[in-house]
């Protein structure tokens, strides 16, 4: 039965007429109205204008050394004052909003495919492969998540930096002379090894539970076919979970990344990550405080945007979820 | 129980041995060669040739396949032996179990507190459930959670001695006892509160809703009595599941606090053995870490049926 005809009918017995919303125009009107959830939208939509548009409204570079005007109080030259080697403060946030964004969106698409891959083969195959897969995650979920995700890029770095340098000399490729970018990859794999494990998990119960639904099991008896099974009433309702664990991990994966470089094995200097920006100041914060405070901060609010959003798309997406209007 | 035990530790080891296996073959991969720093050290000058590389090499058995040397990675880990650090040639063991009596007190203390302080507050949040109480506790979590070690450690600095002065700098180790401990549990504490919090609240809104609170509360039984007697005893089961997970965040902050705080610690030799690519302490680190975890889990599991007669040992 088609949705509008399912809505007449609930016409006729009502007397009245029924709206009838979409998951996600429900999912959309309860973001609205609570009130955080807003306050999530708007810190992540800051964000991404930021990681975006960064260069563009940054007014200096982001390399670029006033070596007479060090560690300076905001002024109207400095929005937000320079660092301890003269650079733009501002313009260095901006940059460190781009790493954060770069890692945060690239580690997440990462682990969610290799989840997503891992996890439907152990919620279809079953039986010896779905053991040993859970196994695996088991095994990788027990090693705590900032040391195996630090023992991963400081092993890799290395060996990966002289093996662009060698690609370097012998094909003068110019994207092989600056190792800058590498840092990044390194950082891609270590969040991504780390994190896939939960996505496999999540989407192998998904998977699980929902087969064994009556509404699936009514639409297969009605003859719907397999596609729009997938595409009707499985993706719908198996996605929820994944999207919310997926805003978290957002958030969790700009953590990680800030503090891999906070320990010096992440983003390297002079690349900005907001990480870095509080290691290198953070043994002068009691003579310069603020340029300890203002990434420490940024990086505050931006990830409690991400989990105010999180939290908010959690309770929205939750049909079961209290809070209904 | 025993047999229990038996086997929830028969599932562990192959857990312990993959741990180990990976963090082997990643240091196994890393670029660091022992026998070439160890000759280029060394006291008399030009040690470091090819031909004397290759004879120390031998004769440390560095040379065989990868597997040999893991099972003897093995054996050697089983006699307490993880190696010799990069930076200042020190037994990786004797580092690590140095600082971890630091580490413990300070993590203790950090879990106690967050007990006495997170099962009152979950339970507030869920007896005035829907109420301002209820959204401050937990939009407070919510922040908390969101805030790593290292953000916060620097703004309450700023904040407590810059701003209201009412402490000095804290920095090293007197003791758990010492003023200059205060800070660093505190922020250790961050980590697991907002879990505890919030699984508190979940366990105490579920029991409440329960058929015997309602017996309880009609047999004319004093809300305090209900509270203590029926619903935190059930409502904290769920808690104990967390325990894992405080431990890991408890391990990830003390690299932080104890960097930040100059704090002789495990988290230091972690964050210096990160900062300066020690491989061998590296890899001590992570296998000490994840050792915890896993006993933790194993606590768990073998406490867990003794609370809740309704799992049974299986």
């Amino acid at each position: 039965m088609s949705e509008a005809a399912i809505a007449s009918e609930a016409m006729l017995s009502h007397g009245q007429a029924l709206k009838v919303r979409s998951l996600w125009s429900d999912a959309f009107h309860k973001m609205v109205r609570n009130r955080l959830s807003v306050i999530g939208i708007v810190i992540t939509a800051l964000l991404l204008f930021a990681a975006i548009f960064g260069p563009a409204i940054a007014p200096y570079s982001y390399t670029r050394q006033d070596l007479l005007r060090p560690a300076e109080l905001p002024s109207t030259d400095h929005w937000l004052g320079t660092d301890e080697l003269g650079r733009d403060l501002f313009t260095r946030i901006l940059y460190g909003a781009r790493t954060a964004v770069l890692v945060a969106v690239f580690s997440t698409i990462l682990s969610v495919l290799l989840g997503l891959i891992i996890g439907t083969v152990a919620g279809y195959a079953g039986k010896w492969a779905d053991a040993l897969i859970l196994r695996l995650t088991d095994i990788i979920m027990s090693i705590p998540s900032l040391l195996l995700a630090a023992m991963i890029a400081a092993t890799l770095k290395q060996p990966i930096i002289a093996w662009a340098r060698t690609v370097y000399a012998q094909t003068h490729w110019a994207i092989f002379a600056n190792t800058t970018w590498l840092d990044l990859v390194i950082v891609f794999g270590g969040l991504s090894f780390v994190s896939w494990p939960a996505y496999c998990r999540l989407i192998r119960g998904q998977i699980l539970s929902l087969r064994e639904k009556e509404y699936i099991e009514a639409a297969r008896a009605v003859g719907v076919p397999g596609r729009l099974i997938a595409l009707r009433y499985l993706l719908p309702n198996g996605l929820g979970p994944v999207v919310v664990h997926m805003t978290f991990s957002l958030g969790s994966a700009m953590v990680l990344e800030s503090s891999l470089s906070f320990l010096g094995i992440g983003v390297m200097p002079p690349q900005a990550s907001w990480g870095n920006m509080i290691q290198s100041n953070i043994g002068s914060w009691s003579y310069r405080p603020w340029l300890v405070a203002v990434p420490a901060v940024t990086l505050a609010f931006v990830t409690l945007g991400i989990n105010f959003l999180g939290d908010g798309l959690n309770d929205a997406l939750n049909p079961r979820s209290s809070k209904a209007i | 129980m025993a047999k229990y035990l038996v086997g929830r530790l028969a599932t562990a080891m192959p857990t312990l041995l993959a741990v180990l296996f990976i963090t082997f073959t990643l240091t196994f991969i890393s670029p660091y060669d022992p026998v070439r720093q160890m000759l280029a050290n060394a006291p008399v000058q030009n040690m470091d040739t090819a031909e004397n590389i290759a004879r120390v090499r031998k004769q440390y058995g560095l040379d065989r396949p990868f597997l040999v040397q893991f099972a003897d990675y093995l054996v050697k880990l089983s006699q307490g032996y993880m190696g010799i650090s990069i930076n200042g040639q020190r037994d990786v063991w004797k580092m690590i179990s140095n600082t971890l009596p630091v580490s413990a007190q300070l993590g203790l203390a950090a879990a106690i507190l967050t007990a006495i302080l997170g099962i009152p507050l979950g339970s507030l949040a869920a007896l005035r459930q829907n109420s301002w109480v209820d959204y401050t506790i937990i939009s407070t979590t919510l922040v908390l959670r969101s805030l790593p070690v290292y953000v916060l450690a620097p703004l309450m600095l700023v904040l407590l001695v810059l701003v209201l002065h009412v402490m000095k700098v804290p920095r090293g180790w007197d003791g758990i006892l010492s003023w200059k401990a205060i800070l660093p549990v505190c922020l250790m504490m961050l980590g697991p509160l907002p879990v505890v919090i919030r699984q508190t609240r979940q366990g105490v809104l579920e029991v409440l809703a329960m058929d015997y609170v309602r017996t309880a509360r009609s047999k004319g039984l004093s809300t305090r009595t209900i509270i203590v007697r029926h619903v935190l005893r059930n409502a904290l089961i769920p808690v104990v599941t967390s325990f894992g997970f405080i431990t890991e965040g408890l391990i990830v902050s003390t690299v932080f606090v104890d960097t930040i705080f100059a704090i002789p610690g495990y988290g230091s030799v972690a964050g210096a053995a990160f900062s300066s690519f020690d491989y061998p302490v590296i890899m001590g680190v992570t296998l000490v870490g994840s050792v915890m975890v896993v006993a933790t889990n194993i606590i768990v599991d073998l406490v867990y049926p003794l609370l809740d007669p309704r799992v049974t040992l299986a």
